[in-house]
Parts: structure tokens; sequence; C-alpha cells
């Protein structure tokens, strides 16, 4: 069987026990929620931490709660299983309980929760391999080596955002709490929107550092006329991470026009990236009224321009980019239906 | 042919009525350890814990071809927890399943040819400390040429990967076998329309769920157990003894219960002899289970071929000519190869008749993991692309495919082009069945632009007469041996790897002897206790193995009858053996258990117990390589399947395939439609998902079941196996194959219903969405060159 | 080393394991439980899927010691319960999995009657599109799902007093109807284990199926 490279491992029953242990390790530390990502990850020699610090226990990190103005608060914790099929969520962000509905199959949504879909690694075909697959190679630049295999020459990692959920997030303004210990010991929160969460460097695409815990998504409440899908282009049915994932959010004004609108796709680069010049082209048309094919059209034919798959993850990314103008066309179409999520099963 | 190898289509009884009923076979009958493996309790390989037990790890190429200058053990030896490390110089006897290309070493001696190539093995007291040990091993390499295709392989050979010193200009030729029956040229002459096109099939593995896992133990008394994930003990126990030099009475190999094969697990691997040795060094017991990555690198799965195919046909549909050429990559050993270049070939001659045919195919070293048998081994490839090449043909003559595929049936009792006999043949039903069951008169050419409906056609072997090694023993044997409890043990070389033949024994026995399941039970694929038999490939169980039962059991029947008829002093024609009762037919009130038999057949003929066996009639063509692939039966597939192309993502989706199989005869139609389920959705599944493949480097691309993929639920489509019953004179009860056949339609059914649903002829495996969007966008470049044409007019 | 407090098929047990194996692990290698298997090493097969509190999860991901404090129900333990609870036999899902000929290797089947299980507390009443979405998390390489589908739905049957559907392969008589000619009685008790199946009951701590080692 493939091991997992030895660590010991602590199951804090608060935010302060967790981030005392951050504190103490250190570098030597590594979170852990549901561990569908990194126990893999584990055992494919890319992380060898002295402790695992599981955050399962922590009873502040668990649930779904509304708050007065209606902004939904999900504990990093949740599962998965528990978003996708909870009613609020599903109402309020439904972009958001779709794509948590398709990540992986439906033992891991059991497992995987919403901050460890967040948090993700970024993944590449020349990184999520065993300690021999990669060292056969000489390894890469994500891990252990000096080489990117994807881009020729390259000297920037460019691994691919690839949790589904993140460009729902996005699309929905959605924003982090973050707890950690500063010098003199006491635990300091920090609250950060999802957009700033990430930046474009596949060999670690966040702007937070190991001692940083994530204690909630807040997703505020949306426009009284909000709408939102996700699309998910996979091989198989379940089991896949996203070979192209776009959220859609679409906020219709009285007269039913789109007064906004926000798209964002994954599994492109080593961030997820918002479709601004697709979503201009909705604004300002109208649902099933003259002008609006044109505008999906515009929104698709933009979305295309401004999408380059590069040959990170598996399968053809000549493909992947011409999927792009599908799945935003589908999605906004879904959305718009109040349907979804977009998916080939 | 022995009188014991033919036994009749007829139940074994004649009732007091005359007639002769079936007790239980054709029932769906549960298999013999299906609560077993329900509940957990089923001991696969690695389940086996043994006291004391080491734990080993091998040692892999990191490079795809290289030669070894130097392995330095001494560093990993000295670690703490270590037991034994050994080289390719521990067992440099070469060994191969095909014994007349033994180019395989359980560890590599001199150089490494693919990326997972075994170099040296380690046992220490857990997998952690192996593992250790094996970066503590230090291996120098010389770099050599290496040749990930298999043209280049042929053409510019500088470092042969298999060097023959005394055939140097063989470079890295494996196997060519070119053949011709018939006038092909006058065929060609005679047709009215030909059709001729490239295909390709790409590489796919078997990926049982179950990885490999072996386990030894060497006793003082100097014998050697292996417990081995094998679906062939017998070849695995010969390779044992050459390569590690013991006389083969000092080994025995018993398969625990076997989670998949499907061909995977046929040959001799390094991890056999590498637990063996360690077992014989260290004086532990040894387990090795391999990881899922290197159950890829192991592969022995689906060749790569790039076929080039020539039809011709006359203008009633009738094929005139076929030819063939076809280039296979064989990886980097030559496993099953030189069969499989034969089966390339021979196998092609059903369900059609035709009358001229020539092939030439030409097996090819790469430096890749090495092929090998997969489900329909070798002749999956080229019935692809031929039924896809009759589909053109149909197009071409404005034919139904259904009624070309018609025009064309060989019949039954009848000989192939190339010699072989085919007997029973119930192709024509497996047609209808299928037509009828899609509705194919109503709906094929009729469904909306983006549905379409697909047929198919196929044949294969229950089996054949070339024994791997050539010998004139049985190919199957059995022993039963009889209870004074009531019990009959059944013991049979045979190999059940899940498909259901200990079930399928076990069925055979009760039903000479007139006995309920739960008193028979059977011992398996353990080679002290059981007689020999060739093992689970080839689909050879049912028809070799069931023939030898029906051989076993009817001896001990005339023996018991005879016994209780002696005792009633009757005539043992009025004997009735049924339901675990024995009775007078003429005087039902003279009835007692089929204990109470036994032991009046053992008070008078002394301890019980028989011994059955079968071979093969002498079959094939009068030429080199005649017996490969002649099988005393054929079974036959059609399938029709029913598609969805989504125009704009390029998907394909298969929503149905209707299944129809000639299996001679269901001796358990449950067990026949799980194989005839399983075969359609591997075939599906390898049109449109998995391809095994390396990537630039030689390294394979994705050896994980994230990134090979296989389908899950979500991603099969509804299957409905239809059960056709030809009633084969030499099987046992007229039954055939049920386990290889029905995956070959599944391929070429799916490439054709793309056709009927958006007009591209996809000849390229895999389907994937990029080649459709690819093809409708040429289609309609096509269209609009045409239409331009047209107006210009 | 760290001694692990797991409660596993309703038995709390004490068992010592270093703290990096995963459950799988610890499930197979310390406690003997061995119905659990391992296909793929790493979360992508399903085949090490147990019920943890009740749902269904992979044993191959999870650290051992963080399944301390859940109630752990892994293959081994729905005969005993459904006995404990006053049933005959097996588990209704075990039973109709052997029935439906749904078990051929039965390497990937342990995991796959659990998610079934667990649908089946969860949805008294799944459609066949619920049945594949919920199984869609367990490969199956022998059946093509087929047979398994029909053995969820066979159980399903059995508990509401339904009759079954029949499948294509039986056009005459519906062979898990409740009729004598269907397969309902069992075609071989507990006795019917066999030794060259790997199926024999184990001797002591060494669990092998061969007779002389």
């Amino acid at each position: 069987m493939l091991r997992l490279p030895k660590f010991e491992v602590a199951a804090p029953q608060t935010v302060d026990e967790a981030l005392a242990l951050l504190a103490e390790y250190g570098a030597d530390a590594m979170l852990m929620a549901g561990g569908t990502d990194l126990v893999p990850n584990m055992k494919h020699g890319l992380f060898e931490p002295k402790l695992v610090v599981s955050v399962s226990a922590i009873d502040e990190l668990q649930g779904v709660a509304i708050e007065d103005d209606g902004t939904l608060v999900i504990g990093a914790a949740t599962t998965l299983q528990a978003v996708a099929t909870n009613d609020e969520v599903r109402r309020r962000a439904p972009a958001f309980a779709q794509a948590a509905g398709l990540v992986a199959g439906p033992q891991l949504r059991r497992m995987g929760t919403v901050g460890g879909n967040v948090m993700l690694d970024t993944r590449c075909q020349w990184y999520n391999q065993t300690h021999f697959w990669r060292k056969s190679l000489g390894f890469c630049l994500k891990k252990d080596g000096s080489l990117c295999h994807v881009v020729e020459g390259g000297s920037k990692c460019v691994a691919a955002a690839s949790n589904d959920t993140a460009p729902t997030l996005m699309s929905l303004g959605a924003k982090l709490v973050f707890a950690r210990r500063n010098s003199e010991g006491q635990v300091v929160r920090k609250t950060l929107a999802v957009d700033d969460l990430y930046k474009s460097d596949g060999a670690f695409n966040k702007k937070v550092a190991g001692d940083e815990l994530l204690i909630a998504v807040r997703i505020p409440a949306g426009a009284p006329q909000h709408r939102g899908a996700y699309g998910k282009l996979r091989d198989r049915g379940s089991i896949d991470f996203p070979l192209l994932g776009v959220a859609v959010r679409i906020d219709l004004d009285d007269a039913g026009a789109v007064a906004d609108a926000d798209l964002v796709a994954v599994a492109l680069q080593a961030r997820p990236i918002r479709l601004k010049k697709a979503a201009e082209a909705l604004v300002g048309n109208t649902p099933g009224k003259p002008g609006w094919d044109e505008a999906v059209d515009a929104a698709a034919e933009a979305a295309y321009g401004q999408c380059h798959p590069m040959p990170n993850i598996p399968g053809d990314h000549d493909y992947r980019r011409e999927m792009v103008p599908v799945y935003v066309r589908r999605t906004i179409r879904a959305a718009v239906a109040g349907e979804g999520p977009v998916h080939h099963v | 042919m022995a009188s014991r190898d033919q036994h009749g289509i007829h139940p074994p009884f004649a009732d007091a009525d005359g007639k002769r009923r079936f007790g239980v076979i054709g029932k769906p009958l549960r298999k013999v350890d299906g609560i077993a493996k329900a509940t957990g309790q089923a001991v696969y390989a690695d389940d086996i814990q043994l006291p004391g037990m080491l734990h080993a790890k091998t040692l892999r190429s990191p490079h795809a071809h290289a030669r070894i200058v130097r392995i330095d053990t001494s560093r990993a030896e000295a670690l703490p927890g270590v037991h034994a490390v050994i080289t390719g110089r521990s067992m440099p006897i070469p060994y191969g399943v095909i014994p007349w290309t033994p180019d395989e070493n359980a560890l590599a001696v001199d150089r490494v040819r693919f990326i997972g190539d075994e170099v040296a093995a380690v046992a220490a007291v857990d997998e952690d400390t192996a593992n250790a040990a094996l970066e503590l091993i230090d291996v120098e390499y010389e770099l050599l040429a290496v040749y990930l295709d298999p043209v280049e392989a042929l053409e510019n050979c500088t470092d042969a990967i298999h060097p023959n010193p005394k055939r140097p200009e063989r470079g890295n030729l494996s196997k060519r076998v070119e053949l011709d029956f018939g006038d092909v040229a006058d065929g060609f002459e005679r047709a009215d329309v030909i059709v001729e096109d490239d295909y390709t099939f790409h590489g796919t593995t078997h990926t049982a769920i179950e990885p490999h896992c072996a386990v030894a133990t060497y006793s003082p008394d100097k014998l050697l157990t292996l417990w081995s994930a094998t679906q062939i003990t017998h070849y695995v126990h010969r390779a044992l003894a050459r390569v590690l030099e013991l006389p083969a009475h000092s080994i025995r190999v018993i398969q625990p219960c076997l989670g998949g094969a499907f061909g995977g697990k046929s040959d001799p691997f390094s991890l056999e002899f590498c637990v063996a040795k360690l077992a014989m060094i260290t004086g532990r017991p040894v387990k090795m289970l391999w990881t899922r990555e290197e159950v890829f690198y192991a592969h022995r799965g689906r060749h790569p071929m790039r076929l080039h195919y020539k039809t011709g046909a006359t203008k009633d549909g009738k094929v005139t000519a076929v030819d063939a050429k076809i280039l296979i990559d064989g990886g980097a050993y030559s496993s099953f190869g030189l069969v499989t270049t034969y089966y390339s070939g021979q196998l092609l001659t059903g369900p059609y008749d035709f009358p001229a045919y020539h092939y030439d195919s030409t097996r090819v070293f790469t430096n890749k993991p090495p092929c090998g048998p997969k489900r329909g081994h070798g002749s999956v490839q080229p019935r692809f692309a031929f039924e896809v090449q009759l589909d053109e043909v149909a197009e071409a003559l404005a034919m139904d495919p259904i009624e070309l595929r018609r025009a064309n049936w060989q019949g039954e009792h009848t000989k192939t082009v190339n010699g072989q006999r085919i007997t029973s043949n119930g192709f024509m039903q497996c047609l209808a069945e299928v037509e009828r069951a899609s509705r194919w008169k109503e709906r094929r050419g009729k469904l909306p632009f983006g549905r379409g409906l697909g047929v198919a056609g196929s044949m294969y072997i229950s089996g054949t007469n070339y024994p791997i090694y050539p010998n004139d023993m049985p190919q199957a044997g059995i022993q039963l041996k009889v209870d004074r409890s009531g019990l009959v043990m059944a013991f049979t070389g045979g190999n059940d790897i899940g498909q259901g033949s200990n079930t399928v024994v076990r069925t055979i026995v009760c039903e000479e002897l007139g006995l309920e399941p739960d008193m028979v039970r059977v011992v398996a694929a353990d080679t002290d206790l059981c007689p020999v038999d060739l093992g689970a490939y080839s689909s050879r169980v049912t028809f070799m193995v069931g023939n030898a039962t029906i051989d076993a059991a009817r001896k001990l029947r005339h023996q018991i009858a005879g016994a209780v008829a002696a005792e009633w002093e009757i005539d043992p024609g009025r004997i009735f053996m049924g339901s675990g009762q024995v009775f007078d037919l003429e005087d039902r009130a003279k009835c007692i258990s089929s204990m109470e038999a036994f032991q009046i057949a053992e008070a008078r003929c002394d301890t019980l117990g028989s011994t059955g066996a079968y071979n093969t009639p002498t079959l094939g063509g009068d030429y080199r390589g005649g017996t490969i692939g002649a099988s005393p039966a054929y079974s036959f597939t059609a399938h029709a399947v029913e598609v969805q192309v989504d125009v704009e993502t390029g998907r394909i989706t298969v929503d149905n395939c209707w299944i129809a199989h000639d299996c001679g005869r269901a001796l358990n139609p449950m067990l026949v439609a799980g194989q005839m389920e399983g075969s359609a959705y591997m075939g599906l599944a390898e049109a449109v998902l998995e391809h095994h493949d390396v990537n630039r480097f030689g390294l394979h691309a994705g050896p994980s079941l994230l990134d090979y993929r296989i389908p899950t639920s979500v991603d099969t489509p509804e299957l409905h196996a239809l059960i056709v019953e030809s009633l084969d004179p030499e099987g046992p009860y007229g039954a055939k194959e049920a386990g290889e056949g029905p995956l070959h339609p599944s391929i070429p059914a799916i490439s054709n219903a793309v056709f009927d649903a958006v007009g591209i002829r996809l000849r390229h495996l895999p389907f994937t969405p990029g080649k459709v969007l690819a093809a409708l966008r040429e289609r309609r470049a096509a269209e609009t060159a045409v239409g331009s044409a047209k107006e210009s007019v | 080393m760290r001694v692990l407090n797991l409660t596993v098929n309703g038995d709390a047990t004490e068992v010592a394991a270093p703290a990096h194996w995963t459950l799988l692990e610890v499930l197979r290698y310390r406690m003997g439980l061995t119905g659990s298997k391992q296909g793929c090493d790493k979360g992508d097969c399903g085949a090490c899927t147990v019920l943890i509190d009740g749902e269904p999860q992979l044993s191959c991901l999870t650290v051992a010691a963080l399944a301390e404090g859940h109630e752990i129900t892994t293959i081994e333990g729905l005969l005993p319960a459904h006995l404990r609870a006053g049933g005959e036999g097996p588990d209704p899902v075990q039973e109709a999995f052997d029935r439906c000929g749904a078990l051929q290797c039965g390497f990937c089947q342990p995991g796959m009657i659990l998610s079934a299980r667990a649908l089946l507390s969860e949805n008294p009443a799944p459609t066949r599109d619920e049945i594949k979405a919920a199984l869609s998390g367990n490969l199956c390489r022998c059946t093509g799902y087929t047979q398994i589908y029909q053995a969820v739905e066979l159980a399903l049957a059995e508990a509401t007093g339904a009759e079954p559907a029949s499948p294509s392969w039986a056009p005459g008589e519906n062979p898990w109807a409740k009729t004598p000619e269907g397969n309902a009685r069992p075609a071989v008790g507990a006795a019917g284990l066999t030794e060259g199946t790997g199926v024999a009951p184990s001797g002591g701590d060494s669990r092998t199926n061969g007779k002389a080692h």
C-alpha cells in the first residue's frame, strides 16, 4: 500500500488550541480538515509535516448560520455534502451549493470540507504523482525541482487552481475569516475577500501563511433577484476534478434586466480567473428579450478570448479552451432559468 | 478426442415419463462464494497474514532504456530492519509465459526496458523500512536510445531493446505473421465496391480493483508455498520451478480469492519470484503488495494497434476479400505477444464468411510497459476496425448494416477461410435479438440529428487447442471425493477469478449426482490439492473444466447408481438421482438420501472418488500457426447501441447497449448475464474514456485510478443482456464461453451509432470529445464545399 | 505508537498503531478486519469505504487516530448487527447482492454494499438515478453495475413487499420473484466456504486458505 510519511496527529477542540499548536510547530505543522486532499498529497510525498493538526473536532468551525442581514456563515469544517444539501444554501447561493455537490464523489463530499476546498492545493499532472514518478523526471518547479514540464523553460509554476467552490465564492463576493496568533501570542482575526486570497503562483496560490486558520466563509446576502449556477467539465460524472469550472452570478433588476453579473472560471491557471468582459457583455440585457442571445454569445466570446488553458492538468488543453464558451453560455442560461448545475450527467 | 471429452447437450437423467429435465442447470443459482464475499469473509492475497511475515518492496527503473552498470545494495542491507536485498543476479534465469520467448527476468539482470521495470527487491520488518531501504540502493545506469513509437522502433533501431546477436537484423521486431487464404486478388477483382482505410486502437489496461499481491513461505524441508493473485496457477508453478531451480514437486502455488483479473494476472510476475526468493533467503514468510502505480507499470494490457483494412464486396453485400496490415505496439517484453500477433489475424474469420483473406501483422518492442492479454486478447482491435469497415461497405451499398451482416453469415457446422472448424453458430439469432430489442427497424436512420443506433458483431474462442507449452496431457483435470456425510468435494485446478467457474463446477456435480448445491464444495487452484488445469484465460474454463467435471461426475454416477441398483436388485436404468435423493423410478417408495446411497456405494466399492479430464480434438488449419485460435467452439455476439452526441461539446453518451450473446447454453443465466454486462461495460469504457499511455519521457501518463478513468456507475449505460442458446454439440450440456466475446462489438457499435447520429466516421480510438468536434467540423466544411460547388453549377 | 480507542462494529476496542497509519491499515493489519479492501491507495476507488457515524467515508484517507470517538461500521459488522436486531442471516443488502449475482470478484463489494446500505438507511425509496449517484464513488470493474442496481432494487422491493422487476436475461420466470423457481432460497449455507476460493475459516492468528503451511 502507498504509505503515509511518519507524523504525529493532534485534534484540538478549540481554535485557540489549534493556533497554539501551529505557533509551536511553525512550518512543521499542517492543518487538515477532511484530509481528502492532504492525505493523498502526503502519500505522494508532497508534504511531510511533523504534526498534522486536524480541525474536525473544533465546534466553532462546524455548521451553517444565517445572520440578520442575510449573510450566510459557513464554518470552514462543514462538509461539502452538508452545504450541497442545505436548503438555505441552495436557495441563497445556488452556484456554491451546486459546486459543492459536484466535488469528487459521494464519500469524499462527506469527508471534504468547504474550508478544505477553498484552501485546496493547486494541481498539475507533473505534480500530483508519487515520489518515484516525480523523481524519474528530476522533479518539477512546484516540488523539489527547478524545471517546469508544462512550460518548457518556464520559471513560474503554472499548476492549476482546481477547487470547484472557489469561483462560485468569488462570484458571490464571499469573505473569509482567518485567525492566527500574533507575535505577542494573542489570537487575531482578519477578514479577506476570496478574491484577495488567491495569487497567480501555482507553487502556492494563496496569500495567507501556514499559521493562519480558516474559520468561516461569509457569503453576503444576494440581490433580491439573484441568479447563480455552476458548470463543470470533467471526463467522468463523478470522482474527477474539474477540467474547467465556470461560476455565474446574475442580479436582475425589477424590469428583469441584468443589473450586475459576475463570471469566474477555474481549472485554467494558478488562480480562479474573473471573466470581467464576459460579465459586462450581459449587463443591461434582459433574458428572453431581443439582444439576449447576442449578449450571451458576446460573453462566451469574451471568455474564450481571455482563457488559455495549459497542459497542466490532464486532458487536451485545446479542447478545454474550446469548451470555455460552451460552458459559459450553458451556465449563464442555467442561472437565468434557475437551473444547474451544468454537468454532463 | 477421447470419449471423456464429449457428453452431449442433454440432462443426465430421464424422469419416469421418459423426459429429461435439468435439475439445477439453467437456473440462476447463487455463487459458491457470494455470501462470503458479501460479508467480508472471503480471503484475498493481501488478507493473508502469517506469523513473522516480512514485507517486500521493489526498486524500479527511472529510465526507459538503460544498461545497468553497477548495483550497490550495501547501504540498504545495513539498514536496521532489512532482512534481505536481491537483484537480477539473484535469479538470472529468464522466463516467459510463452516458452519460445523467455525474455523476462524476475529482476533486471543487465538492462532495464521501461520506466518501472523491476531492478531490486527488499524484504524488511515493515513496509516503511522496506521503502526506506529502496532509497539506499545505488544503481548506476548507462542510458540507451529510447523507443516510444513502434514505427521508429522498427525503422531506426540502434540499441535493440532485446539484442539478438545471432539475428541482429531483427532489431526491435518481436513477431511477424503473414498469412494468405484464398485468392485475395481475385476477390478484389470481383468486388463491386472496395472500402479501404486506416484505423487506430489505443492502449488500455485491465484495472482489476485488487492490486497484485503475493505471499510466500519456505520451510526447512524445502517446501515453497506461494499464495498469489494469479489467474493461471499452473504457469506460475512452472515458471517458479524454472527460475528458482527447484523441483516442481517442492512448490505449491495457491490462488486465494481473486479480486478481478481480465487477463492482467495471466503472466508470471516479478513479485511472485521475489517473495519466493526472499522467503528462501530469510526463512520468514514474505508478502509483497503492489501499489496501484506498480500495477499500471506491470500492465500486460491491450496492445495499441495501427490497422489498415481493405474490404471488397459485391453489390448484394457479399464480402469477396479482406486484406489487413497491422502494426502492434508490444511494449518492453514478449508476454503472450506471439499469440497476440496471430490472434490479430486468426480470429477475424467469423461470424462472416469470406473467400479470401490476407493479413500481415507485426509486433514491435518499445520502451513502454509491456502489453499482453486483455479480455478479448488480440482480437478486439481488428474486430473494431473490421466492423466499422463493414458499416462503411453497407453505407457504400446503401444497405441496412444488419442486413449486410446477415448476408455474410457463415452458417453452422462449417469451416472458415483460415481452416477453423465452426460448430454451433447462433449469430443470426443474436442479430434478430438486438434488432428487435433496439427497435432498429423503426429507429435506425430515423432518430433526430444527434441520436443514433449502431450495430456490430463478433466471434470468440472457447479456449483453444494450443496449450502454451506443447504436451499431450489433458487441458483440464478434476477430482471428486465422496464423503459418507453426503458431501462431495470437487478439486479443480481451474481459476475462479470472479467469473464463477467454481459455481459452474458445483452446479455440474449437482446436476450429474442429483445433489442440492450445499452438498457440494469446491477446492480450486491449489497445485498440491488439485489436478492441473491450464487456468483462466482464452475463455476456456466453462467449456473445458465443465466437460472435465461432467466426465468425473458421470463415472461416479455410474458407480453409485450401480451399487444402489445392486443393493435393490433392480436394473441401474431405474435409478434416479435428484434433489439429494435416490429412488427407483418404477417404485417411488424405494427412496433414500444421497448420503445413504453414498454409504451403500462405499460399502460395495470401497472409498469413492473419480477423476475427469478434457482435451481438445485435433483442430486448426494445416499451416504454421494454424492451431492458434483453433477452438472447439466459438461464441457469437451482436450488440446494438444507442448514443447521443452533443454537437457542442463533442461528448458521446451511450444510453443503451443491447447485448445478444450466443453462449451455447447458459449453465447459469445470471452469471452469463454478468459476464455479458461486464464485457460490454469494459468495451464501452475503452471506446470513450480510457487511455493507457506514456508521456514524452516514456513515463506512464497517469498511473492511478484518478487519472486512468474507468467508468463510474453514472458513466455506464443501461445494459441489456439477451442470452442466445445454440447448444453446441461439444460444450458441457452445449455451453460455450461468455466472458470475453461480448466485449468485442461494443466499440465498433459505438462508432457506427455515432455515424447514424451525426454522420461522422470515428476510425481512431479513443473517441474523445475533441476528436468528435474535429470530425464534425470536417464534415461541415465538406458539406459547405459541396454546397458551394452545387451553387456554382 | 499510540493506543487508539476505536469503536468498531459496536465494540469499543483498544489497538496500538503508529500515528501515521490510516484507518484502513489499522482495520486490516492490526484488527484483522480484512473485509475493507484497498484498491487505489489514495481515495479514488471506494473499495475501502466504511461507515463512520453511518456515513460512507474512505478509510484509506482517514487517519486512524482521528476516527476515535466515532462509530465505525465495516462490512464485517452488518451480519452480526442484523442478527442482533432479530433478523435472520445477513443484512438484506448483502443477501440481495448475493441473490442478484452482483458479487463477481467481490473486491469492490464490501465498499459498494456499505454505500448501498447507507443510501437505503437515508432514503427508503431511491430511484435508479439516485442509486447510481449514491454508488458513483465505488468503482466496480466486473459487473457493469447492472446487477448491483438490481440488488439494491431487490433489497428495496423485499423491504416494501413489492415485486422486483425481472432482468432482461430472464424473459420467462422472474428469478427474484417469490416463487419456487426463484433463487430466494440460499444455494449454500455458511458451511459452503470453500478452500480454493480463499474463503476458508481462519485458523488461529494466521489466515491462509491452504491446509499445509
